[in-house]
Order: C-alpha cells, then sequence, then structure tokens
C-alpha cells in the first residue's frame, strides 16, 4: 500500500493493529495546567458543550504531525480552542487578546515580587 | 512508514513555580477564564472537579475488586452491571460512561485498551497512565496481546484465551482479576491490598507478592 494510502486507510487515532515499539512503562504525576485542563474537559463534557467524542475527533483534525508533536494535554487544550471557534462560542482574536493578558498579569506578578 | 509512528510520551520540562508558564499552559487558563467570563460555568465548578479527580484512585476499585472475591451477589450484580454496583459502595460515577467488569478464570485472561485515546474507568481507578495513552501499548494490545503481556512480566498458559476489550467514549471497562492462592483467611481489606491497577486493566495478576505495601 501506497504511503498516501495509508493516510486515507487510517486517521491519526486509529492506531489499533500496527506494529510499533515495546511498551515503556512510563508514567508522570500531572502538572498543574495539565489537571486544571482535564477538570476542564470534564466540565465542559457536563455542560455538553464539548463531549467526550467532539475532543477525541478534534485532536484527530489536528492532523498527523500535531498530533505526533504535541504532548498529550496540549492536543486536548488546542483542540478545545478549535472547537470553541467552530462552535462561535469564541473567537481566535479573543483568545489571543486573553492569552496575552494572562501573560502580562504573570509579567507584572513576578515584577511586584 | 506511516507518519503517526512518532511516539508521544515527551519529556515534561522541570517546573518551578516561577518559571515563566507556557504557551499551553497560558491558552488553558485563557480559554478557561474567557468561558467563565461568558457565564458558561463557574470557577468553582473547575475547583470542585479538580477535588474530584484528586479522589479518584486505584483503591476504590480494589475495593470493588475485594468485595466482589468474598460475596458472590454482589459479584453476580458487579458483572450484570458493573455502574451500579460500584455506585451501590457509595462509588459516583461524574459522567455518562457505563462500566462492564470482566472477569478473569481459569479458562479466560481480560486485557483493557483504548485504541483511539484513553479512555479509562477513571470513576474507579482515577487518571491512566502515561503508557496506556502512548502508541505501543495501543497498537499492539489488540493484535498482540500476549507479546505486550510478556512486556509486563505476565505469561499467559497457551490454553488460557487472551479477550482485549476496546473502550470507547461511552463504554468503559474494568478487569475482576482472579482472587490469589493462598488467601482464605484474608479479610476485605486485606485483599483489596492486593489489587493493582496494572491487575485491574489486566497487565498482570493480583498476587501476595504484587500487592500494595
Amino acid at each position: 500500500m501506497s504511503p498516501s494510502e495509508n493516510l486515507v486507510r487510517r486517521l491519526p487515532n486509529d492506531i489499533g493493529g500496527l506494529a510499533a515499539e515495546p511498551v515503556q512503562r512510563v508514567e508522570h504525576e500531572l502538572e498543574p495546567w495539565e489537571k486544571r485542563c482535564h477538570a476542564l474537559a470534564d466540565v465542559l463534557d457536563f455542560h455538553k458543550i464539548i463531549n467526550t467524542e467532539e475532543k477525541r475527533r478534534g485532536v484527530e483534525a489536528l492532523g498527523a504531525e500535531m498530533v505526533g508533536k504535541l504532548t498529550y494535554y496540549e492536543r486536548w487544550i488546542v483542540a478545545f480552542a478549535n472547537i470553541l471557534f467552530q462552535k462561535g462560542v469564541l473567537t481566535p482574536g479573543e483568545l489571543a487578546r486573553k492569552m496575552d493578558e494572562v501573560e502580562a498579569r504573570w509579567s507584572a506578578s513576578t515584577e511586584s515580587e | 512508514m506511516s507518519p503517526h509512528d512518532h511516539d508521544h510520551d515527551h519529556a515534561h520540562a522541570e517546573i518551578a513555580p516561577s518559571e515563566r508558564p507556557g504557551y499551553y499552559d497560558i491558552m488553558e487558563t485563557a480559554v478557561r477564564e474567557l468561558l467563565i467570563d461568558k457565564g458558561l460555568f463557574g470557577a468553582d465548578e473547575i475547583r470542585r472537579q479538580i477535588e474530584v479527580l484528586d479522589s479518584r484512585t486505584p483503591a476504590l476499585g480494589a475495593k470493588v475488586v475485594a468485595r466482589a472475591w468474598i460475596d458472590p451477589d454482589f459479584r453476580a450484580r458487579l458483572l450484570a452491571n458493573g455502574r451500579a454496583a460500584c455506585e451501590e459502595l457509595g462509588i459516583s460515577f461524574y459522567d455518562d460512561t457505563q462500566l462492564i467488569v470482566l472477569e478473569n478464570t481459569e479458562t479466560v485472561h481480560n486485557l483493557i485498551v483504548c485504541t483511539l485515546c484513553s479512555c479509562y474507568p477513571r470513576p474507579v481507578l482515577g487518571l491512566p497512565p502515561d503508557w496506556y495513552k502512548n502508541k505501543p501499548y495501543r497498537a499492539r494490545a489488540v493484535i498482540e496481546p500476549r507479546a505486550v503481556l510478556a512486556e509486563f512480566g505476565t505469561v499467559i498458559p497457551d490454553g488460557v484465551e487472551i479477550r482485549v476489550s476496546d473502550s470507547t467514549a461511552m463504554v468503559r471497562f474494568l478487569v475482576l482479576p482472579r482472587r490469589p492462592d493462598g488467601t482464605d483467611a484474608y479479610d476485605e481489606e486485606q485483599l483489596a491490598a492486593l489489587v493493582t491497577r496494572d491487575a485491574m486493566i489486566g497487565v498482570v495478576p493480583a498476587s501476595i507478592a504484587a500487592g500494595r505495601s
């Protein structure tokens, strides 16, 4: 099968049955933002804003390269942002401005120490 | 080589409290605050859910397994409806998922996986380990379970059937391991201490040696 046919047959998440490396029994304690991201996912689901299956498809829609290069919760938060744009809940400009504000707040808090 | 052979388990940088928050950390804060500002949910709901997540550990699943080992009626109810039986023990399900409990026997060994992502019985086991979410386990568990089990030091005799159950967004699985031999005199609490997270995923048996100290 050609590499392009592989892309058609299997989306990035669809890896069941493929050959892969031995299992490395890795674990890590979640970083604070990762735990917040998980809680955010649950709350979005409770309120029927983004459900589990929408989240999974949102991660898949990031494409193979991002799925490969971002970590687990990085994929989640980027997928949430994209889904919220698609649903018209947030706009990209709004998020960009808020991210600048959050970063500026952090800078101000460290300067005042 | 397929385009997604790249492994997903990147090392995480050491985070000191004063370190500049990363791009995705900032994005999470920004998304959350915008949604709270719009009145879609309250900040208290996120805090409460973090507490719920922190309260879920494999000790809950171990309690369920130990009860099933000593109480045949409970075991029957657990196998008939996993969620209802867990709720009977006071374990609430904070989501819409159903739970199917898979019983290991002399002739069947069960293993759970989520090939598409990371679905896992979180209400009873907490959050899954990274290896459960990474490519090698997800890709291979369904096609060469005996080889995967061997990497966990688990050798299942050829005469025992291995059943691999692939989780979905709505249906989650929990393995009911076999009660170890030599535990007739154990009480429920002692039995629960023998039941590890990995035994309830199905990658190792419950054993006296492997029990939590």
